[in-house]
């Protein structure tokens, strides 16, 4: 399990794309996966840097702990914000997608990308952390 | 951070005025802000066609989406939106949240 550490900030972003990138590459993820799952961090790193740590004021670190075996890339974000589910809240549905731009929710589109372009995503609280763990599955024909 | 930005309003006597926004890298939560403020911007020239110019741009997270979501509803129903040239996983993003067919992709504007 290689671990880098993050502090909470914005411009940290922007690092951890490229981070999540250098790490799907050495896992042979082909170019549609490694996008997904940047897309993906990205998402869920924007918000625990502007929810978890911005907005109530905190500081703290996003730690990006990444694995690999041969069938799957696993890249976990550990973070000590307050706990946040973001499988908790409703996703929109075939319903909201369809509306026309001018009556759309603007919420809840991230984590919409986040579950729909990885393998698998899920949540945990383990003590003071949140963990959101992202994996690849390798080998897809794309 | 690599994302960059630049806009022009024109007059096109018969279809009314054109904003074109050039984006080139990454459109991510923070340079989501500068292309919301663009966007502000060509929003007080009350466009007809807003066109985006999208070969440069290599990555667009759901802040960007919202943009577009905001454009709309900023500068009206009736506006028309053109994405020239996007990249393949960008059109996928908009494909997969249902906004692909509120946009008019085009390999070039006016084609």
């Amino acid at each position: 399990m290689n671990s880098k550490t993050f502090p909470g900030t914005v411009e940290s972003i922007d690092l951890i794309r490229h981070y999540i990138s250098e790490i799907a590459q050495s896992a042979g993820l082909d170019k549609k996966s490694s996008y997904n799952l940047k897309l993906a961090a990205d998402e869920i790193a924007t918000n625990i840097v502007l929810y978890g740590y911005e907005e109530p004021g905190l500081e703290g670190n996003i730690e990006v702990l990444d694995e690999q075996t041969e069938e799957a890339l696993t890249v976990i974000f550990e973070d000590t914000s307050a706990p946040f589910d973001p499988l908790a809240r409703e996703l929109p549905d075939e319903e909201d997608l369809t509306k026309p731009l001018e009556e759309r929710q603007i919420g809840g589109l991230g984590i919409f990308l986040t579950v729909k372009g990885v393998d698998d995503f899920s949540y945990e609280r383990v003590g003071e952390k949140n963990r959101n763990i992202f994996k690849m599955l390798k080998g897809r024909v794309s | 951070m690599s994302f960059s930005i630049k806009s022009d309003v024109k007059d096109a006597p018969e279809s009314g005025k054109v904003a074109t926004i050039y984006l080139e890298g990454e459109l991510d939560s923070l340079s989501a802000r500068l292309f919301q403020k663009e966007i502000e911007k060509v929003a007080i020239e009350s466009p007809k066609d807003l066109v985006l110019d999208m070969e440069k741009l290599t990555f667009m997270a759901s802040a960007g989406l919202r943009v577009l979501i905001f454009s709309k509803q900023k500068i009206g129903p009736s506006l028309n939106i053109f994405l020239v040239k996007p990249q393949q996983p960008i059109v996928d993003t908009l494909e997969h949240t249902g906004l692909l067919h509120s946009v008019t992709v085009v390999e070039k504007y006016p084609a």
